[in-house]
């Protein structure tokens, strides 16, 4: 059963060369194409599940050609899975699926080639989550950058998409440029690419420089792909342009494997080496909340649909960040929870605002205000989507962001859960406006703001079909992904996401997996496993957030009938003013943002391990 | 800002390239572990190769992934886009004569499409012999069809290499990877492992078992992929296209 590991990255790429390959065959025969590659993604995700529920016990190792470590020496690549990693790629085989069914019969244009990217950027993600390998890690990422630079610019036509794929094409190379480097650093250390090798490695010593520099190194282009701040700049500019689907990899998968990489090079390599456990956590956690605070302030002043939910994305992955950068087995089970609970919830938004850009060509909110009335069912999958970003219970949503609250008052922190609520009310409100506005004419449309709007036209219909109905297989895929939402927060997830999430950080336990062949079921974790299950206080704070999300929405759109205070202020307006220059667009200004905060996380890593 | 930034970064750099290891002073097990079985294992004497092709075989299918995935990209951002022409330029300023390729060029050029071709050829299908293979051959075999370009034969060249032909060759080459690791699966064993008869003598030509296969599929892939966006910059170039949205 094990050649599950290799048949989940080499089918998908194998498709893609056969659609290439038969491309004239394939022209007019688009249902053929779109059930080809349907199947071929649900396939996947299915052998992905598999090796989850597999892994459940302990996690398991694939040799590449047969090639098993000499002597305790790897000669070869490896490919290690736990449930944590499986079930990730599984995640984002689902989205793919979604994402291929919601666009059946879309792009009539580049069909052929569409398909064939979609299933090499699934390849590219799978490997990236499965891959033991730190050099392997990076080709995965390469492949899945690739392809989403390619199917960003899909339509070359306008100049927006092109622009938008070249900042994203750009940014991501030098991070990823500056990973290689650091790879390099690290081999010229060790002599070894395999990440358990390595890390028996220079856990042997105490941390010398070239280990902190090439730890920062490596982390850059995961911090970059992760869309962490001062590094997030091509987020927003990239989810403007590309379409929609692709949206829904982007937000939902994407920038949670960068964050994920990071997980895994920090618990695999340089965990036990690094030490300083403490202030490598607050560097995490700074700039996790820092993210948070930054894409919830960003999310809420949008009025563009598909920019806003990107910000959204943006503040979600700080507080991902926040979880992992924790350090402890619960923070990075709630991490995890959490983002399959937003996967699924902002995947069902992108698609819905999909719809409503077939539907009526605009994704400008002030334009659509009360236009999208008709669209009933569009709009409660939307409203429900949104209460679940909010952390409604029993979403899936409040139940991670629970726990890495629950850790960090555990570890000091208490001010973690007001924070985290403050940025969930922020983004959820602003995308609860969106529903109440644009599908209920609620209250009165927010003001043009000239330049968003200019942006938000620019958008024009992806779709060639007839506008005049929503086809079942662009609506199926978001009810879909709302209802999975909802299974996600009423599953008993918790001891075996803590368990996952306990072998995941237990370096010892991974080394001995790896390179000894051992079956470790249950490790004897640095920390005692704290419970994780359903707390009354995750429950309250979710109902807050859900609460106070509404609450924003309905003062946003009705402030200008509020009698008190309604001075010609706009909500939103003004909030970021500072911030708003940085977002120019030019990406010159992106690099040197990338550049500036890498020299700072330097300082600040080489002062705490000189 | 930049300038700061980027000071800073170099600096941090620096201070780390401080500890590394001394020229020559090679820590790891890697090297030593490879070189000690490589030959015995392989039967192939280019050891690069048998670390590319082999040992880290599943790298390479990835890397020749990315390297199909950007040839498509270039396809889906150069396409023809609908209802858009296309025709020859024709010189506007008619008091003046195009320079035609001159002779030596041309000579040269057409002089050295065989040979090119042959080396290309070598270097794709010696992999298991010496440190070439189907990334090098490939980029080389490519190099025929710019020359004939170069001998002033874009339609030739054009003739040569059909869209639809080179994307199916490319395909081929990509897929014809992925399917060699997966043969492997059939009979139980794991993905990509080395299982053609791997010959008796160390660097014959057909030792080495799946190595040799696998380079040429890589072979004809990069000449492909490299063919493909090349024609898609020169048809950007050469042709007008008129018409569009």
């Amino acid at each position: 059963m094990d050649h599950l590991f290799a048949l989940s990255v080499a089918v998908p790429l194998l498709v893609a060369a056969a659609l290439v390959g038969v491309k004239p065959l394939l022209s007019g025969r688009r249902r053929m194409l779109d059930t080809v590659a349907v199947l071929t993604a649900a396939s996947v995700a299915v052998m992905l599940l598999v090796i989850m529920v597999q892994t459940d016990g302990g996690d398991r190792v694939y040799w590449f050609a047969g090639f098993r470590p000499f002597r305790g020496v790897v000669i070869g690549i490896d490919f290690e899975a736990g449930p944590l990693s499986a079930g990730l790629a599984a995640l984002a085989a689902v989205l793919v699926t979604a994402s291929m069914v919601f666009s059946w019969r879309y792009f009539e244009r580049v069909a052929t080639y569409y398909h064939a990217l979609m299933l090499t950027f699934l390849a590219g993600m799978t490997g990236f989550c499965l891959t033991g390998d730190i050099f392997d890690l990076f080709v995965w990422f390469e492949l899945m950058g690739v392809s989403a630079y390619a199917l960003t610019a899909y339509r070359p036509e306008e100049r927006g998409p092109i622009q938008g794929a070249l900042t994203f094409a750009i940014t991501n190379s030098v991070g990823a440029y500056v990973s290689l480097s650091g790879i390099a650093l690290i081999y010229g250390r060790t002599g070894a690419l395999n990440m358990a090798q390595i890390g028996a490695y220079i856990g042997r010593h105490p941390p010398d420089r070239l280990v902190v520099v090439a730890f920062l190194l490596i982390l850059a282009g995961l911090l970059v792909k992760s869309a962490i701040v001062p590094f997030h700049f091509w987020l927003a500019d990239a989810h403007a342009v590309a379409p929609t689907p692709l949206c829904v990899l982007f937000s939902g998968a994407m920038v949670e494997l960068g964050l994920y990489g990071i997980a895994r090079v920090y618990w695999s390599m340089f965990g036990t080496a690094l030490g300083h456990r403490a202030e490598i956590s607050h560097v995490f956690l700074t700039l996790g909340v820092l993210t948070a605070v930054v894409g919830a302030l960003f999310c809420f002043r949008e009025r563009h649909i598909k920019r806003l939910l990107a910000f959204s994305t943006i503040s979600h992955a700080g507080m991902f960040l926040s979880g992992i950068g924790l350090l402890t087995p619960l923070g990075l089970a709630g991490a995890a929870v959490y983002v399959a609970g937003h996967a699924m919830v902002k995947g069902a938004l992108f698609l819905c605002t999909g719809i409503v850009l077939h539907r009526l060509g605009s994704v400008n909110e002030t334009w659509l205000h009360g236009r999208a009335r008709h669209l009933r069912i569009t709009g409660v999958v939307f409203t429900l989507a949104g209460l679940g970003l909010a952390d409604l219970p029993p979403f899936g949503t409040f139940l991670g962001k629970g726990w890495i609250e629950d850790t960090g008052s555990a570890h000091g922190m208490p001010w973690l859960m007001p924070v985290f609520v403050l940025c969930t009310i922020l983004a959820g409100g602003a995308v609860l406006r969106v529903a109440g506005g644009v599908f209920y004419g609620l209250g009165d449309p927010p003001s043009e703001d000239e330049r968003m709007a200019r942006a938000a036209n620019e958008e024009t219909s992806e779709t060639d079909a007839d506008k005049r109905r929503t086809p079942l297989t662009m609506i199926i895929p978001p009810t879909v992904l709302v209802a999975l939402a909802v299974a996600i927060g009423l599953t008993p997830l918790g001891p075996a996401a803590d368990a996952a999430a306990v072998r995941f950080a237990d370096q010892a336990a991974y080394n001995a997996t790896v390179l000894r062949g051992a079956h470790v079921a249950h490790p004897v974790a640095p920390f005692a496993a704290e419970a994780a299950g359903i707390t009354v206080s995750d429950v309250v704070t979710g109902l807050v957030s859900a609460a106070g999300a509404l609450l924003l929405a309905y003062l946003a759109l009705y402030w200008r009938r509020l009698p008190v205070l309604r001075r010609g202020y706009e909500p939103g307006t003004g909030l970021t003013t500072l911030a708003e220059g940085f977002q120019s667009g030019v990406v010159n200004d992106y690099v040197t943002w990338m550049v500036f905060g890498l020299a700072c996380l330097g300082g600040v890593l080489a002062l705490i391990i000189r | 800002m930049f300038f700061a930034g980027a000071a800073g970064l170099v600096a941090f750099y620096l201070w780390g390239l401080l500890g590394l290891p001394g020229f020559g002073n090679y820590p790891g097990p890697y090297g030593p572990a490879i070189l000690r079985v490589a030959v015995a294992q392989t039967q192939a004497t280019g050891v690069v190769s048998a670390v590319n092709f082999e040992y880290r075989g599943f790298d390479t299918v990835g890397e020749e992934f990315i390297l199909f995935t950007a040839a498509a990209g270039t396809a889906i951002v150069l396409r023809m886009l609908r209802g858009e022409g296309e025709r020859s330029p024709v010189d506007e300023a008619r008091d003046r004569d195009a320079p035609p390729t001159s002779n030596a060029v041309r000579t040269i050029a057409l002089l050295f499409t065989g040979p090119v071709v042959v080396v290309g050829w070598w270097l794709a299908s010696h992999a298991q012999t010496n440190p070439s293979g189907g990334f090098q051959g490939g980029v080389v075999l490519a190099t025929a069809f710019i020359l004939i370009y170069l001998a002033g034969a874009f339609l030739t060249f054009s003739k040569l290499s059909p869209t639809d032909v080179t994307d199916a060759v490319e395909a081929a080459g990509a897929g014809g990877f992925a399917a060699v690791g997966l043969a492997a699966l059939f009979t139980g064993l794991p993905y990509l492992y080395n299982y053609l008869p791997l010959g008796q003598i160390p660097g014959a030509v057909s030792s080495s078992g799946t190595i040799a296969l696998i380079s040429f599929f890589v072979g004809l892939e990069v000449a492909a992929a490299f063919l493909l966006i090349v024609s898609e910059l020169l048809e950007q170039t050469l042709l007008i296209r008129h018409g569009g949205r």
